[in-house]
């Protein structure tokens, strides 16, 4: 049994994004999830099934089922994992429903990412990973030291510039301007990038994401239920998971290419759509360089022709291929992925306003390229209707001359 | 200038012989693909019979960070983490702290380096790695 086309996405909901919610993670998780589905009119009492991941940082699945008044619930899934399982959470759910475990599963990420728990730092133990034993000794434990060590071989490979990344910065933050949920809304140009503290060499402030207190959530049912409900249906055309290697694990040599190449012919031959008829990508983005590695990985952009797709404005509204539309990670909200899932949704029901990209019909959206914690995952969502893209045959990468979309 | 290291029961051995001041890897006796960190099974043709065996110590710098923020207590920003690719296979990949200033122009992909040793302070005993260049690329 394939997956294509049988679920969809039927409601999204965000909570506020904040510095400091003043609320627990569980009454996070059920503010997003109570607007996901007054979003897909569907009753608290209809969901049967429940979704999160987490690393020791929020609220457990069961307490929120509990607190939703599920008394018999058909599934639910607890998964330990960063944002690599942020995408997963969502195909768990699909598949949940395509086999008929269960009728609507409601996918959350919960967090009080800047006032209570902050990744790697203070707060909160060390997550619960052997690997940690050979880090933390040296002062290297924390996200951004890690991304910054893969970051460096990636740039030497590529012989990518620092404004190569700072392109990504001011690119994503012109979307967030667009866009009245975002965090981070003053404009940001190349001087104010370059000059931004360093954080870990060769990351700067303005390459690391923007740690928030927030939730996000989805419905997902099936598509013959979604067509039924308050909005249009945005179909899971595809989902994928891949990779497991880690720089702990033997077996990673090249740290150049992540987790994602392995798992995306998989994406796009389960979706039956290429990476020439992706319109819109929201690529995680906890710091600026994935964002290129993942449009090499993917291939939507040849690789080592990244810079010259960002400089020639190809990943910006009114390009080729505009990439975190909402301003991503960096200048949205750090809601560890599921904010993409989101994002991508709205941009297929064409409600994304004043940062819509016009005619948009296919998204990529992708979970953390596996690069931390050795799996990646990522979904192709389209728009409901007669399938108006034909191949599934892996097409040849964008390069800066491709017609793209 | 450190965090006295947990470990973990496969682990324990590999710690012991870096207090001792000797880097060791775990080499599979079926297809002697090297493996780190410690594990039961070789991942490359999945035996369970292995052995340790002492390395060369010498490797290429794959990358490193300079960190200036402080990101623990007790190691004072800037300071350097290195991950080293091992000469005995590509893939055998290990982080540890620089013999020298944090910019030190040697300092480059690829650049070779070998492991010495700096105690830590706890109990058990323990020691960490500090690579130094041996020949730079820059
Ligand atoms: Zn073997």
């Amino acid at each position: 049994m394939m997956l294509r086309d049988r679920t969809a996405v039927a409601g999204v909901g965000w909570t506020e994004y904040a510095k400091n919610s003043g609320v627990s993670t569980l009454t996070l998780a059920l503010r997003a999830i109570g607007s996901a589905l007054d979003d897909a009119g569907i009753r608290h009492s209809d969901v049967d099934g429940v979704a999160c991941h987490r690393v020791g940082d929020s609220v457990q699945a069961v307490l929120v089922a509990q607190a939703l008044g599920i008394k018999d619930l058909r599934y639910h899934l607890d998964m330990f994992g960063g944002g690599g399982t942020s995408h997963q959470v969502v195909a768990h759910a699909a598949m949940a429903v395509a086999t008929g475990m269960a009728e609507t599963v409601v996918c959350w990420r919960a967090v009080n990412a800047r006032s209570e728990f902050r990744m790697g730092g203070t707060g909160r133990a060390a997550p619960d990973a052997l690997e940690f034993q050979y880090q933390l000794p040296y002062g290297y434990a924390t996200p951004p030291q890690q991304y910054a060590m893969l970051a460096r071989a990636w740039m030497h490979a590529r012989d990518a510039k620092p404004e190569d990344l700072g392109r990504v910065a001011i690119a994503q933050r012109e979307h967030a301007r667009l866009s009245p949920r975002a965090m981070m809304r003053t404009p940001l140009d190349m001087d104010a990038y370059l000059a931004s503290r360093w954080i870990a060499e060769p990351l700067r402030l303005y390459d690391c994401c923007l740690e928030t207190d927030a939730a996000v959530a989805v419905v997902v049912t099936s598509a013959e239920r979604a067509r039924d409900l308050a909005q249009p249906p945005v179909l899971i055309a595809g989902a994928a998971t891949g990779g497991g290697h880690t720089l702990f694990s033997n077996g990673r040599a090249d740290a150049t290419v992540s987790a994602a190449a392995e798992l995306a012919p998989r994406l796009y031959a389960a979706a039956g759509i290429g990476p020439r008829e992706v319109d819109v990508a929201q690529l995680y983005d906890a710091f600026t360089f994935l964002v290129p590695l993942q449009l090499e990985d993917y291939g939507l952009v040849e690789r080592g022709e990244t810079g010259g797709f960002y400089a020639d404005g190809h990943a910006s509204l009114g390009g080729l291929l505009p990439v975190n539309t909402h301003g991503g990670h960096l200048s949205e909200g750090y809601v560890h992925g599921l904010n993409h899932v989101a994002e991508a949704v709205t941009q297929l029901r064409g409600a994304a306003g004043a940062r819509q990209v016009a005619g948009a019909e296919v998204a990529l959206t992708t979970g953390q390229p596996g690069y931390v914690g050795g799996t990646c995952s990522a979904l192709i969502l389209r728009r409901d209707g007669d399938p108006v893209h034909s191949s599934g045959q892996a097409t040849a990468p964008m390069g800066n001359e491709g017609n793209g979309a | 200038m450190s965090v006295h290291p947990s470990m973990d029961r496969d682990s324990t051995e590999w710690w012991a012989s870096l207090a001792a001041h000797a880097l060791i890897f775990q080499r599979c006796s079926e297809c002697q693909t090297w493996r780190w960190p410690a594990r039961a099974m070789c991942h490359a043709c999945g035996a369970f019979a292995w052995r340790w065996q002492p390395a060369s110590g010498r490797g290429e710098v794959a990358s490193w960070i300079v960190n200036h923020h402080v990101f623990l207590p007790g190691v004072p920003a800037p300071y350097v983490v290195l991950n080293v690719r091992m000469a005995e296979q590509p893939d055998l990949v290990l982080p540890g702290a620089f013999e020298g200033p944090y910019d030190d122009p040697r300092l480059v992909i690829g650049a070779q380096v070998e492991a010495g040793f700096a105690d830590c302070p706890g109990d058990p005993p323990a020691a960490l790695l500090r690579w130094r260049i041996i020949q730079s690329i820059a």
